[in-house]
């Protein structure tokens, strides 16, 4: 199992320029402290409009950021929105080369549609069209970072003949992911041979289920990329403490405040019913097992919050369900100072990662190997 | 905690507000009911002074239309409308009624003192065209909502999801002003989408003055529902937060 950082940037009023800047700061530091502590990726989300929850409707030159200030980490858009009135396919295919050369080969991308009115009706986007059109994406982006010469004619968008340049630096091109917070979208996932990027679980059972189906769809699959990448990913909160119960107390103060900000937003379901969207996205399972009753410490069942025996077995229930990866937010509204969330990040690098393989390999490597 | 919130002044509003006979209402079970229901955003700021402190404000802030017939309940067939503020209450989405109307006397009395509704006589009427469903309210011989759904489209039921409601309300048995939430249940035998259309709205009549600005037509809905009118579960203090504010009245 390997572990990264997923970040959705939440800033808190008031929205300061120097508040905004003070966020932005703070988590390029976590992040070239996590590259030196054998975490193996980065992920960031790309929002708009989403006030206080999430400042990073640019996530690509936040993570060239990333790429700049670290050496082994890998950076993942965690999604690119694939919606015409987000983003052209053609802009996407470009800009995600230059982040793939600009990193050296380190880019996944991760790939969706968005699940908020907020959003889509701030692009004026059809809640109705938006499956469609990232399916489209997903087929063209290949071809289009492969092929010398590419043009298309499709339902969506279309183009002459053109040279698509540059191509990205990894051969025969990045990874591709899907978001799955609808249910369903892992099998969607598995059909085309991406990658499952989970941003929510709703369970070991219900995990377990989705593993196994999407494992053995995906044997079967016809792979929209030039190669299957068979991975599932599985986000969460981490807090880590040497005290189990300062450990779950900050922490569920993180989980309370993202709880409290996603739930402010418009979900596309709430406002604008339709069949594309049977879900409230947002992590809302994380959201609701992040709130839950939890045992007799008030840690919910899966959250990484506490110390690290406890980080340990309830990651160990994660890497049993066929999760390859977790990414961690690490903070909400600042609500967790920043000393803090470093120290959260360096004890569980040193206490936590050992227990698991993959992990102590590349934290092994970033202290110089073993 | 973030330090956007409502900003209503309920002692004003409580100038409208219903006498509720406590919390121990019975269920109603409404079959065969014909609900218009139109999503609208409004503009955020002014938006604000219409939903109490207990709400946060949805991102970005809308109006619900609601235009119900009901052709059978205990108090006879009646048909009413209601103008809500979307909102939260802590992580929960909620609307918050500014005025409804009613065509009905009886309905009027037993909504107002079972769920808190602050309901005021008008004439209310939905017609069902081939190409569009079209409401009018008239109270006071003047017209206060005009509002269509056209290009009518089948979807299913269940992906219809109506918010609770919260209705500011006096209750009868110690005089304190409340937040009393209602959250019916829906079986759906029919359910269609459409085009949402203001055709006019008096903002005076639904009490909300300035503060109510129509911006981003977002969805109208048309469906057929048996509804249940619940027991009363919780109520809130207008004046706090609904973290703070809530109290469990029914399990």
């Amino acid at each position: 199992m390997k572990f990264g950082l997923f970040y959705e940037i939440s800033v808190p009023r008031p929205w300061g320029r120097e508040t905004e800047k003070t966020v932005y700061d703070n988590c390029l530091e976590q992040v070239a402290l996590a590259d030196t502590l054998g975490f193996d990726q980065v992920w960031a989300v790309e929002h708009h409009f989403l006030e206080e929850y999430s400042h990073c409707p640019a996530p690509e030159l936040f993570l060239t950021a990333c790429a700049m200030k670290t050496k082994k980490m890998r950076v993942g858009h965690g999604i690119v929105v694939c919606v015409p009135e987000f983003n052209h396919p053609i802009k996407i295919a470009e800009r995600t080369a230059v982040l793939d050369i600009l990193s050296g080969g380190r880019l996944e991308v991760g790939t969706g549609r968005s699940a908020t009115w907020t959003e889509l009706g701030g692009f004026r986007a059809s809640p109705d069209e938006t499956k469609k059109t990232w399916d489209e994406f997903v087929h063209c982006l290949p071809n289009m970072w492969t092929q010398e010469r590419y043009s298309y004619q499709g339902r969506s968008w279309s183009m002459p003949q053109r040279t698509i340049v540059p191509k990205p630096y990894q051969k025969p091109h990045p990874p591709l992911w899907v978001a799955v917070t609808s249910p369903g979208t892992e099998v969607d996932a598995a059909e085309r041979g991406m990658g499952s990027l989970g941003l929510t679980f709703g369970g070991f059972a219900e995990q377990d289920e989705k593993v196994k189906r999407y494992r053995k769809i995906i044997r079967n699959c016809t792979p929209v990329g030039k190669f299957v990448n068979e991975n599932v990913s599985t986000v969460n909160f981490l807090y880590c403490h040497e005290d189990d119960a300062e450990g779950v107390k900050i922490g569920k103060r993180m989980t309370g405040t993202f709880n409290y900000l996603a739930s402010q937003l418009l979900a596309a379901r709430e406002a604008y019913p339709s069949k594309s969207y049977p879900s409230l996205g947002l992590l809302p399972a994380l959201r609701q097992d992040a709130s839950g009753p939890g045992d007799a410490s008030g840690a919910p069942e899966g959250i990484a919050i506490g110390n690290p025996a406890r980080l340990v077995r309830e990651l160990k229930k994660w890497e049993a369900c066929g999760v390859d990866r977790v990414n961690f937010l690490l903070n909400a509204l600042e609500s967790i100072p920043q000393e803090k969330v470093l120290d959260s990040l360096r004890i569980f690098a040193k206490e936590v990662m050992p227990h698991f393989q993959g992990a102590s390999d590349s934290a092994a490597a970033a202290a110089g190997g073993r | 905690m973030p330090p956007r919130y409502g900003k209503l002044n309920t002692a004003d509003w409580a100038k409208a507000a219903a006498t509720i006979n406590g919390y121990k209402t019975e269920p109603w079970l409404l079959k065969g009911a014909q609900i218009l229901s139109i999503n609208i955003e409004i503009d955020d700021d002014p938006a604000d002074n219409l939903i109490p402190r207990t709400m946060h404000p949805s991102i970005p802030s809308y109006a619900i239309f609601n235009v119900t017939h009901y052709p059978e309940s205990p108090a006879g067939a009646f048909s009413i409308a209601e103008v809500r503020i979307a909102g939260r209450t802590g992580v929960r989405p909620r609307g918050f009624v500014l005025r409804s109307f009613c065509d009905s006397e009886d309905a009027r009395r037993e909504l107002g003192a079972r769920w808190g509704f602050p309901v005021a006589p008008a004439e209310v009427k939905i017609d069902l065209r081939h190409d569009r469903i079209v409401a009018h309210v008239i109270a006071d011989g003047r017209n206060a909502l005009d509002c269509e759904l056209v290009d009518r489209d089948v979807i299913a039921g269940n992906d219809i999801q109506y918010i609770a409601s919260m209705h500011l309300a006096r209750n009868k048995e110690d005089g304190k002003m409340v937040l009393v939430q209602v959250d019916p249940e829906f079986v759906f035998s029919k359910a269609e989408r459409g085009k949402p259309r203001i055709l006019h709205l008096d903002n005076n009549a639904w009490g909300a003055g300035d503060n109510l600005r129509l911006g981003n037509p977002i969805s109208a809905t048309f469906t057929v529902a048996d509804v249940t009118m619940p027991k009363i579960r919780y109520i809130c203090n207008p004046e706090v937060p609904a973290m703070q504010g809530t109290t469990k009245v029914a399990a």
